[in-house]
C-alpha cells in the first residue's frame, strides 16, 4: 500500500474534500437506512389505529428520506470525483516533472514499449483509488456504524447481532477479495503473457504458420495457453465467490437474528411493537452499505499496481548517480570550449549497448568544429544506441566519447548538444510550435526559412493555416516523408554547437535526401559540428568522416 | 446503446449457456426473495398487531406459506432454509459468472486470431495486427465485468422486477398501481434527461478527450524535448490542461450524473410513497398488517436491479465496446489470395514476377513498383535494392501470401504457364521454404536470440526439400566464416535443383547469384 500512499500523498488530495464526500455519500446509503427505519415504525405506529395526525411527522421524514438518498448521492458524486480530480492533476504534473528531471538515459528509453502511453491510465487508476475505493469504504463504515447504533439503541442485542453480521460481511468479504485480486494479478503475470505470446505468433507470423503449415500447432498453442488462463481465472474466482456468498450469509444471519431477538423481545415486554418492526427491518437496507466493499477493495488493488509501477518510473527518492556520466564526477567541471586544437567530438574505440545488450563494435573518430561525421551500418547493428551514448545520456560499453573536450555527460544534452532522434516526436499543435520546440523564440521568419530549406514550404502553402496549420495528433495528418524533413528543420533550428541526427533507415525519398544534404551544408556554415547516423552512402560527399559499425 | 449484443449469444456458445442459466438463476433468487418478504410479514404481523389476528392478512397470495408462520419457530425455521437457499444461489452465480466470463472471452479471442491470420500479411502489417493483439488481450478483459456485474444485474431486472411486480399487485392493488405508475417514469426520465443534455454533454466529453490527448502527447514528447534540452517548461502546461480537463470533466459530469440522480430519486421516493400510502391506509382499517409488511418489504426489491444496472453501466459499455472491436475484425470479409484450381507442382518451374506492384499501407507508395523477376530451377535470384523498397513485400507476394495491386506471379512448367492468383493458395504456398527476417519458431523459439532463430529457420528451408526456397537477409546476423558457410549451402541447393530467391544486401552473395533484381519503390502522385 506504500506506493499508493505515496502518491495519494503527493497529489495534495484535500481531507476536508474526501471527508465532505465520505459525509454526502453517508447521507445518501443513511437516507435509505433511515427511510426503512422510519418506515417500519409508520406502519407498526399505523398498526395501531391512533389518529392521522400522529403519523403525519414520519410521514414528512419519509418522504424526506426518499428525496435525500438521490441528492445527497448526486452531491457525493461531484464532491468525490471533483477531489479525485485534482488529486490527478497534481499528481500528472508531479510526475511529469519527475520524468523531465530524470537521467537522460532512463527517459529516452521511455520511447522502448508503451511505458508513456500507460502512464496516463496509471494516475487516472490512482485517482480511481479515491472515487471508487476511499470513499466507499469510508461510506461503508459510517453508515454500518449508524445501522448499529439505532439497532443498539432499540435492543443492544440486536445492536450486536447486526454488529457482527456486518463486520463479518464487509472483513471477511474485503479480505477474501484482496486474495482473490492478488491470485488474479499472479496468474496475470504467467498465464496472460503465455496468452499474448501465442496471440502474438498466431497473428505476427500467420504468414510464416500457412508457408510451412504450422497454423493448426499455433491455434492449439493458443488454445492451450487459454485453457491455462481459464484455470488461473477459476482459481483466483474462488475467493471472489466465497465473499459474495458470505455476505448473503452474514445478511441471513443478522435477518434471522434479529427477527428471533425482536419478537422474543416484544413477547417479554421489553418494547413494543414501534421498536420490533424496526429492529426487524432495518437489517434488511443495512447491508446495502458493505455490498460495495469488494468493489472497492479491487479497486484499491488495481491503484495499488498502478502506483507501483509510476513509482517505478517516476521514482521519487532521488536516483544513485549510476548510468549515465553525470559532470558532478568529473573533477575539473566547467564550460566546454571548442577550439580549433580542441576537437568537438572525439570518439575513443567508443562501443555502447543498453543493458543485455551486445556492445556494437568499438569505433574511433574524431570531429573539429564545422565538421561532420557519418556513422553507417545495417539496420539493428546499434547505430542509434551508439548515437545516445555520443549525446552522453548512455555510459559508453567501452572507451570514451570527449565532447569539446570533455567527457560526454547527461548535463551536456540540451545545452552543448541537442538530439534528432529517429523516431522523435511530433506534437499535436502547431507546424510553428513543433519547430519551436527546439527553441522557444523561433519567429515566423525563421520558422519558413527552415521549412524552405528542408523543402517543405510548397506543402505548408497549400495547407490551410500554413505554419499554424495544427499536425499530428488530433490534427492534418503528414506522410512519412514530411515529418522527416520537419524534424530535420527543427534540427537545424536547435542553438546547440554539436547537432547529433539519426536518419530513419527508410522511407527517405529523393526530397527527403536533399533536405538532409541542405540542412548538412548550412549547418557547417554555422560553423557547428554534426554527427549523422544514416544508411544512405551518398550523402558521404558531404561529411569529413564516414565510420562503419558493420564487421 | 443495446444492453446485450446480440453476436454475444448468436456466436459465441458459452454467453449463451450462460445468459439461459443466469436467467433461471434470477428466476430462483426472485422467488426466495418473494418469500422471505411473505414470511417476515407473517411473523411480524402478531407483534404489531393490537388484537389478535383472525384472518389470513396475505390475500390471495397466502397460500404461499401457512399462517403458522406466524408462530417464531417456524418463520425462523422457513428463514433459515431461504437465507441458505440464497447462499447457495448467490455462490452458484458466481462461479458460474466468471467461469463463463473467462469461457467467452478465450472463444471470442481464437475466434478472432484465427480470423486476423486469415486475412493477411497486408491487413496485419497495417499496424491493424498490433491492435488485434491488444483487443484480444487487454482489450477483452474488460468483458469480465460484464459477464460477472453487469449481465447478471440485466437479467435480474427482467426477472425479479416484474414477478415482485405480480406479487405486490397480489397482495395489494393500490401499491401495485404506485410502482407501476412510477416505474416507466425510470427509462422516461433517463431517455429525456439524455436528450436534453446529449448536445452538452458531447461537446464535454470532446473537449474532455481532446485536453487528455494533449496531455498525454506532452508526456510521450518527453523523450524529444529532453534530447533537445527543452523539457523543464511544459510542466506548467501539463498543470494548465489538467486543470482545464478538469472543469470540462465536471461540467460533463454535473450533466451525467443528473440521470443516476432521477434514477435514485424515482425508485426511494416510489418507496416512500408506498410507504406512506400504506401507513394512513392501515389507520383507516383499509389494509391488513401483513399485507403492508410484506409490501414494504417487497417494495424496494422491485427497483433494486434497475439501480444496479444503472450502477454497473459502465462496465456494460467497457465490455460491450470490447466485444464490438472484436466483432469489427470477425466481421471483415476474408478476400483470400488465389482461385479454386489445384496448384501445380513446382519441382522444376520457374517462377516468374511480372510488373509487380503492392501499395504500402498508406497507400502513398508502390514498393515494390512493377518489378519483374525470372526465377528459373537451379539458380540462384538476389533481389536487391534500399530497406523499405519492397523486397520482403515482393517475397510475400511470389509466395502467394498476399495479392498484388498489380501485375502478375506465375509458375512456367512443361505443362505451360499458371497464374498464383488462378490456383488454390494454400496448395501454392507450402511448396516454398520460407526463412522471414524475423521468424517465429513457436514456443521452442523464444529461448533463442535472433540470429539463433535465424540460423534455425535457415536450416529449416534448406533442408525442408521443398521446390522453392525464399531467404529474406540470409546473411544479416551472421559473422564472416558463417556468411561464407551459408551462402555456400545456398548455391548448394540451387544446384541440387531447387528454384532459390534471396533477399539481401551482401555483396558476397549478390556476387554468388546466378541473376541480379533491382527492387524499386515509387511515390503515388497525389
Amino acid at each position: 500500500m506504500t506506493a499508493l500512499r505515496t502518491l495519494l500523498r503527493e497529489s495534495d488530495l484535500s481531507r476536508p474534500r474526501v471527508a465532505l464526500a465520505i459525509l454526502t455519500g453517508s447521507a445518501a446509503l443513511g437516507s435509505a437506512v433511515g427511510l426503512a427505519a422510519v418506515a417500519a415504525w409508520l406502519i407498526a405506529r399505523a398498526a395501531g389505529m391512533p389518529s392521522p395526525a400522529d403519523l403525519a411527522l414520519a410521514a414528512v421524514v419519509v418522504r424526506f428520506f426518499g428525496i435525500g438518498r438521490g441528492l445527497f448521492r448526486y452531491l457525493e458524486r461531484l464532491v468525490s470525483h471533483d477531489a479525485a480530480l485534482r488529486g490527478v492533476v497534481a499528481l500528472r504534473a508531479r510526475v511529469y516533472e519527475r520524468l523531465a528531471a530524470a537521467r537522460a538515459d532512463k527517459v529516452l528509453g521511455l520511447r522502448r514499449g508503451d511505458t508513456l502511453s500507460r502512464i496516463g491510465a496509471d494516475v487516472d487508476s490512482v485517482g480511481d483509488a479515491v472515487v471508487r475505493g476511499i470513499i466507499p469504504l469510508g461510506v461503508a463504515v459510517v453508515v454500518s456504524g449508524i445501522a448499529v447504533g439505532i439497532n443498539g439503541w432499540m435492543d443492544p442485542r440486536a445492536g450486536a447481532v447486526l454488529a457482527v453480521a456486518l463486520v463479518v460481511a464487509g472483513v471477511g468479504a474485503a479480505a477474501l477479495t484482496w486474495r482473490s485480486a492478488r491470485l488474479a494479478a499472479e496468474a496475470s503475470v504467467t498465464a496472460d503473457a503465455r496468452v499474448t505470446e501465442a496471440v502474438m505468433s498466431s497473428v505476427d507470423a500467420a504468414a510464416e504458420h500457412k508457408v510451412w503449415g504450422t497454423a493448426a500447432a499455433a491455434r492449439a498453442s493458443l488454445r492451450e495457453a487459454d485453457a491455462e488462463a481459464e484455470r488461473a481465472q477459476d482459481r483466483s474466482a474462488r475467493p471472489a465467490a466465497f465473499a459474495a456468498a458470505l455476505q448473503a450469509l452474514s445478511a441471513g444471519a443478522a435477518l434471522v437474528g434479529c427477527l428471533w431477538i425482536a419478537v422474543t423481545g416484544a413477547a417479554d415486554g421489553l418494547y413494543g411493537p414501534t421498536t420490533a418492526a424496526i429492529i426487524v427491518l432495518l437489517p434488511l437496507a443495512s447491508f446495502e452499505a458493505v455490498g460495495g466493499v469488494p468493489a472497492a477493495v479491487t479497486q484499491l488493488f488495481r491503484s495499488r499496481k498502478a502506483a507501483e509501477r509510476i513509482l517505478d518510473i517516476a521514482p521519487n527518492t532521488p536516483e544513485a548517480e549510476d548510468g549515465a556520466p553525470s559532470a558532478g564526477t568529473t573533477p575539473d567541471a566547467q564550460e566546454p570550449v571548442a577550439t580549433d586544437t580542441v576537437p568537438a567530438v572525439e570518439l575513443v574505440a567508443v562501443s555502447a549497448a543498453w543493458p543485455g545488450m551486445t556492445p556494437t563494435t568499438p569505433l574511433s573518430a574524431t570531429v573539429h568544429r564545422g565538421g561532420a561525421l557519418a556513422i553507417v551500418g545495417r539496420s539493428g547493428v546499434g547505430k542509434t544506441t551508439l548515437l545516445t551514448t555520443i549525446a552522453g545520456a548512455l555510459a559508453p560499453a567501452a572507451g570514451s566519447v570527449r565532447i569539446e573536450g570533455k567527457p560526454a555527460t547527461r548535463e551536456l544534452l540540451g545545452t552543448t548538444v541537442g538530439m534528432t532522434a529517429e523516431d522523435a516526436h511530433v506534437f499535436g499543435t502547431s507546424i510553428l510550435e513543433n519547430l519551436r520546440v527546439a527553441r522557444g523564440d523561433v519567429s515566423d521568419h525563421e520558422a519558413v526559412e527552415a521549412l524552405t530549406l528542408v523543402g517543405l514550404m510548397p506543402w505548408v502553402n497549400g495547407l490551410a493555416d500554413g505554419v499554424h496549420t495544427v499536425i499530428g495528433a488530433g490534427g492534418d495528418s503528414i506522410s512519412g516523408g514530411e515529418r522527416r524533413r520537419l524534424l530535420l528543420a527543427r534540427a537545424f533550428l536547435t542553438p546547440q554547437p554539436v547537432v547529433l541526427i539519426d536518419e530513419p533507415a527508410e522511407h527517405l525519398d529523393t526530397a527527403g535526401r536533399a533536405a538532409l544534404t541542405a540542412v548538412l551544408q548550412r549547418l557547417r556554415q554555422q560553423d557547428r559540428t554534426v554527427v549523422i547516423v544514416t544508411h544512405h552512402l551518398d550523402l558521404t560527399a558531404h561529411v569529413d568522416t564516414v565510420v562503419s559499425l558493420d564487421v | 446503446m443495446r444492453p446485450l449484443d446480440p453476436r454475444l449469444a448468436g456466436r459465441i456458445g458459452p454467453a449463451r449457456r450462460y445468459i439461459i442459466v443466469t436467467a433461471v438463476l434470477g428466476l430462483a433468487t426472485a422467488i426466495t426473495i418473494g418469500f422471505q418478504a411473505l414470511v417476515l410479514s407473517r411473523a411480524l404481523a402478531p407483534v404489531l398487531a393490537p388484537t389478535p389476528l383472525t384472518d389470513d392478512g396475505l390475500g390471495p397470495v397466502g397460500f404461499l406459506v401457512p399462517i403458522e408462520a406466524r408462530t417464531l419457530s417456524v418463520a425462523l425455521t422457513w428463514l433459515v432454509v431461504i437465507v441458505l437457499i440464497r447462499v447457495a444461489l448467490t455462490w452458484t452465480q458466481e462461479r458460474l459468472a466468471h467461469r463463463a466470463g473467462a469461457q467467452v472471452i478465450s472463444e471470442l479471442r481464437e475466434q478472432v486470431v484465427a480470423h486476423a491470420a486469415a486475412l493477411g500479411p497486408r491487413w496485419i502489417a497495417s499496424g491493424e495486427g498490433t491492435a488485434v493483439a491488444t483487443t484480444v488481450t487487454r482489450g477483452l478483459e474488460s468483458l469480465m465485468p460484464y459477464f460477472v456485474r453487469y449481465l447478471p444485474q440485466l437479467l435480474l431486472s427482467a426477472t425479479v422486477t416484474p414477478i415482485m411486480l405480480v406479487v405486490v399487485l397480489g397482495l395489494d392493488w393500490i401499491s401495485a398501481l404506485i410502482v407501476i405508475g412510477t416505474l416507466p417514469l425510470v427509462p422516461i426520465f433517463m431517455v429525456l434527461i439524455g436528450l436534453v443534455t446529449r448536445e452538452r454533454s458531447a461537446k464535454h466529453l470532446e473537449a474532455m478527450q481532446k485536453l487528455a490527448e494533449r496531455t498525454l502527447d506532452l508526456i510521450a514528447g518527453l523523450p524529444t524535448l529532453r534530447a533537445l534540452g527543452r523539457e523543464r517548461g511544459p510542466a506548467a502546461r501539463v498543470r494548465e490542461l489538467g486543470e482545464a480537463q478538469r472543469s470540462a470533466t465536471m461540467g460533463s459530469l454535473r450533466i451525467a450524473f443528473m440521470s443516476g440522480m432521477a434514477l435514485e430519486l424515482l425508485t426511494t421516493l416510489a418507496v416512500a410513497l408506498v410507504a406512506v400510502t400504506l401507513g394512513f391506509r392501515l389507520v383507516d382499517g383499509d389494509v391488513s398488517i401483513e399485507t403492508a409488511l410484506a409490501v414494504l418489504i417487497l417494495a424496494p426489491e422491485v427497483y433494486l436491479p434497475l439501480r444496479m444496472v444503472g450502477t454497473h453501466f459502465h462496465a456494460s459499455a467497457d465490455g460491450l465496446a470490447a466485444a464490438d472491436a472484436a466483432f469489427e475484425v470477425l466481421e471483415r470479409p476474408v478476400v483470400a489470395p488465389g482461385g479454386n484450381a489445384p496448384a501445380p507442382s513446382l519441382h522444376g518451374a520457374t517462377v516468374v514476377v511480372e510488373d509487380l506492384s503492392v501499395a504500402t499501407p498508406d497507400g502513398r507508395r508502390l514498393a515494390p513498383a512493377r518489378l519483374n523477376v525470372v526465377a528459373r530451377p537451379g539458380t540462384v535470384t538476389a533481389l536487391v535494392g534500399p530497406n523499405g523498397d519492397g523486397k520482403s513485400t515482393a517475397l510475400a507476394a511470389i509466395m502467394g501470401l498476399l495479392e498484388p495491386d498489380s501485375g502478375f506471379v506465375a509458375a512456367l512448367t512443361s505443362a505451360g504457364r499458371t497464374d498464383a492468383s488462378a490456383v488454390e493458395s494454400e496448395g501454392w504456398s507450402t511448396q516454398f521454404a520460407w526463412a522471414p527476417q524475423r521468424p517465429d519458431l513457436g514456443p521452442e523459439g523464444r529461448t533463442l536470440s535472433l540470429g539463433q532463430r535465424q540460423r534455425v529457420a535457415l536450416d529449416r528451408a534448406l533442408g525442408a526439400g521443398r521446390p522453392v526456397v525464399v531467404l529474406d537477409e540470409p546473411t544479416s546476423h551472421l559473422d564472416r566464416s558463417s556468411r561464407d558457410e551459408v551462402i555456400a549451402r545456398i548455391v548448394d541447393a540451387a544446384s541440387a535443383g531447387a528454384t532459390v530467391v534471396v533477399a539481401t544486401h551482401e555483396e558476397a552473395l549478390i556476387h554468388a547469384a546466378d541473376s541480379v533484381v533491382e527492387v524499386t519503390a515509387m511515390e503515388v502522385a497525389r
